[in-house]
Formats: C-alpha cells, structure tokens, sequence
C-alpha cells in the first residue's frame, strides 16, 4: 500500500478519465442517435441486407486470402534469414500506416483497368476487372487486413519452441505434417487472433474500397460505405448500422479478451 | 548399425568423435559440456556433421565432402530428448501413438499399442491427460514409449532416466533394456549417471574434455 509505483498521483487519474470519456463519448453519442423503435426496420432494409452481404462476404474473402498470402510472408518473415528481410517486413507494414485513400489509389496503379500494371494483362488475358466490382472489394480489404495478420503470425511462429518440430522430424513427421500437425496446433492462438483483427479490420474498411472498387449499391457498397452514404439520406439507417458494426467490433474484443485484454489486466 | 567418425560441431563447441555402434546399447559417459546431446542431435540429423561421415544401419547420412545430408524425418531414429519434448496440446496417448499414425497405422490400433506399451512402463493411468499436466516421471516414460513404439532402426536416449524416482528406476531401467533387445537395433544412451548407465549399456563410451 506505501510502495511508491503503486500510488497515482491525482492528475494521472483525471488525464485517465478524460482520456476514458474521450473514447466512450461517441460510442455513448451512437447509441443515443440510434431509433430503437425502428432499429429492425432499419437493418432490415434492401439497401442495408445488400451492404451488410458484401461486407460479410468480402471480409471473409479477405481475411482467406489474406491468410493464404500472410501465413508464408510470416513464417518467412519469423524464420529466414534472407537480404531484404527488413524491407519486406517494412513493405508488409506500409498498409498498416498508409492513408486507406492512398491505399485506395496505390491499387488503381497496380490493377486499374486502363493504367493499372496488371489491370489491363488480368482484363485481357482472362477477363477479371478488378475495379468497381466486388473482386475488387475483396483485394481493397486483402490489402489493409494482411499486415494485421502477418504480425500476429510472426510473433507467434517466433514463440513456439522449434524443439517440438524437431520431435516431429526425428519422428518421421515430413514438412506439411509437421505443420498441419505440430507447428499450427501450436500456433492456434495467434491464428486465431489475427484472424479476428484482420477480419475486423476488412469489415471496417472504407477509404481503399471507395477508391478502389467504388461506392455502387448491391454490388460494392460495404457496410461502411452504406453508412457513410446514408448520412445524408438517411440518417437513421446510418445510425442502426453503424451500431451494428459497433456491435460486431465489440464481440471481435470479447472473442480477444483473453489474449489482450485480459493479459493487460493481470 | 551406427557408424560415426567425424566433427561435431555446434556454435563454439567442436570435437571429433569415431564411434562404431552394432546391434548393442552403447552408453555415453562424461561430464556436462562435452557433447553428449550434440553427438545425439547429430546423429538424429538435427544438426549436421563440420566434417567426416556418418551412416545409420549402412546408409550414409551425413558426408558434408560428399555433400550428403539425409533429412531427419527419413533416418527412421527414436529419440528421447532431454526434456522429453512431449507435444504439449496432446494428451499422453496421443504422443506416445505420434510415430504410428506417422507411418499411416490407424488412429485406433495407433492408440491400442501405444496404450500396451504404456502398460509396461506404468503410465497408462495417465493416458487421457494433457503432457503439461504429466510429474516429470511420467513425462519421460511417455517420452521413452514414444522413442520406442514406432520400431525405429536406431534409438538415441538423451538422459532417459533423469526424471525417475529411484523407486521405478529399476524397473524402467528393465523396460528399456528389454524393448531395445526385442527391437534389435543400435541404441545410444547419453547420460552423466554412470550407475545407470552400467545396468542398461552392453559398453559404455567415456568422453573427457
């Protein structure tokens, strides 16, 4: 009780509320704008089923995709030595602290129709646009979410003792059962966790979407971009989804609470 | 047969070692730090010779002059490591039937042998629970069936008894030995317990720094 580290000075507790209400003032905001009478309806409505079914969609296709791409850059990344590891590992990052609208427009020039690199070998050689459709969507999302999950990858290949894999080896366990069997058993709860956060972070996407697949009702338009759309039209449907998303995030932070909120607290 | 002359070599530490193993129990003696764990790692091909040969059961295996390196996955070696290296998300059946459905066994006959052989080392009480939650003793015995349950051409036992109340020591001791002689095959025990070492090995090498 007298240790020194364990008494907060007072301004340290109110900088630490104002910082508390700072972030729940606008969630505390949402939640009042939302019409609870009419939240059904709200969800319920062609425009919002369309954008909450792309958004689902897409976010799953993402988070796929950017496993299949994340989980060889992350063991990579965790156990070789390689020249140009450090700029790889910053190139995987970039998207991370990149502007999403940058993000958005950096796409464009890699797979844009006309002036895109690939754009225009992918349109003619086997006829996929990737702009303005839900592909596009898919890559727009792929993009921002990867790092989420090549991070959590890393950390947790560089966790786990090799000895067990070895075993494996000495075993007979060649190299994809020894993966399949020992190394993601091993890994599952890094996995897991950024499998969430880059779900949750495609689900959340908007600025290299908008840029990148458009903003078109039924076919581009995520939950998001709905939300940002019906602002003006209607806000009521913009307040019932944007609670819905807040919704959804805050049971990605319940599935995580063992991992991080709960080791925070301890 | 294991026939090993040649460098062993693991970041600072070097020695050459000229070991010749037939169908017998070699045991390894010597203080800390003389590369006992090195040899066997060496052997299992988790780490690779600096120079000369090696060659399990008259395969060569490892020849760095001749640029020969066989992946460790196809030495067909039981190891039991030092700190038993027992799968912790699996209980002790499942480690101890690994090496079987390695080799295609069905899961159930996979997990009936392994059960017998857990039997005879007094562990099968502990089969259902998870390796983390196993007493040091029961740990390594896991650990030895696992070594031995696959049949394996060549057995290395990296201080296999270490963890052994002095009360089963014995009797652990006799499974071993007997196991090893129904398999037939070479066998290397590394320990610093000379005791241990004279009741299980046919010969026993001596290493000095």
């Amino acid at each position: 009780m007298n240790n020194v580290s364990s008494r907060t000075p007072r301004f340290v507790r109110i900088g630490a509320l104002i910082g508390v209400v700072f972030l729940a003032l606008p969630i505390v905001g949402l939640l009042k704008r939302v019409a609870w009478s009419t939240l059904w309806g709200q969800l319920t409505d062609v425009a919002t089923r369309d954008a909450l079914r792309i958004s689902l969609y897409a976010s799953v296709c993402a988070t796929l995709l950017a496993l299949v791409l994340g989980l060889p850059l992350a063991w990579c990344l965790a156990r070789m030595q390689f020249t140009g590891r450090r700029f790889v590992r910053a190139l995987v990052l970039l998207p991370m602290v990149l502007p999403p609208v940058v993000g958005g427009v950096a796409l464009l020039g890699a797979y844009g129709k006309t002036s895109g690199l690939l754009g225009g070998v992918l349109e003619s050689l086997f006829g996929i646009q990737l702009t303005y459709s839900l592909s596009g969507v898919i890559i727009a999302e792929t993009f921002v979410a990867l790092p989420f999950l090549v991070l959590a990858l890393e950390g947790g290949l560089r966790s786990i003792d090799t000895k067990y894999e070895e075993a494996a080896a000495v075993m007979g366990a060649k190299d994809l059962t020894r993966f399949m069997r020992v190394t993601l058993p091993l890994l599952k709860p890094s996995l897991v966790a950024g499998l969430m956060l880059a779900w949750a972070r495609a689900l959340g996407e908007f600025g290299a979407t908008i840029t990148f697949a458009g903003n078109i009702q039924g076919r581009t338009q995520t939950a998001p971009l709905a939300v940002y759309t019906m602002l003006e039209s209607n806000p009521e449907g913009a307040y019932a989804l944007s609670f819905l998303l807040v919704a959804i995030c805050v049971g990605v932070l319940v599935g995580l609470r063992d991992r991080w909120i709960g080791g925070a607290s301890q | 047969m294991i026939s090993l002359h040649g460098t062993v070599a693991v970041g600072e530490f070097s020695r050459h070692f000229s070991l010749e193993v037939g169908s017998e129990i070699v045991g390894v003696f010597g203080a800390n730090g003389i590369g006992k764990t090195s040899l066997l790692r060496t052997i299992a091909g988790l780490c690779t010779l600096n120079d000369g040969e090696l060659s399990v059961n008259g395969v060569l295996v490892d020849a760095p002059a001749k640029d020969m390196y066989v992946l460790p996955e196809l030495r067909n070696i039981g190891m039991v490591f030092q700190d038993h290296s027992l799968f912790p998300f699996m209980t002790a059946l499942e480690n101890a039937a690994f090496p079987l459905t390695l080799r295609g066994m069905k899961r159930s006959a996979a997990r009936m042998l392994a059960n017998e052989m857990m039997e005879q080392f007094g562990v099968a009480h502990v089969a259902e629970q998870l390796a983390p939650t196993l007493s040091g003793g029961q740990s390594q015995r896991v650990a030895i069936v696992r070594a031995l349950v696959g049949a394996p051409q060549a057995v290395l036992l990296d201080e296999p008894l270490s963890a052994i109340d002095d009360e089963s020591r014995e009797s652990v001791r006799n499974q071993i030995r007997e196991h090893l002689d129904g398999l037939g095959v070479s066998a290397i025990v590394v320990s610093h317990d000379r005791a241990d070492l004279d009741h299980l090995c046919t010969r026993i090498e001596n290493y000095t720094r």
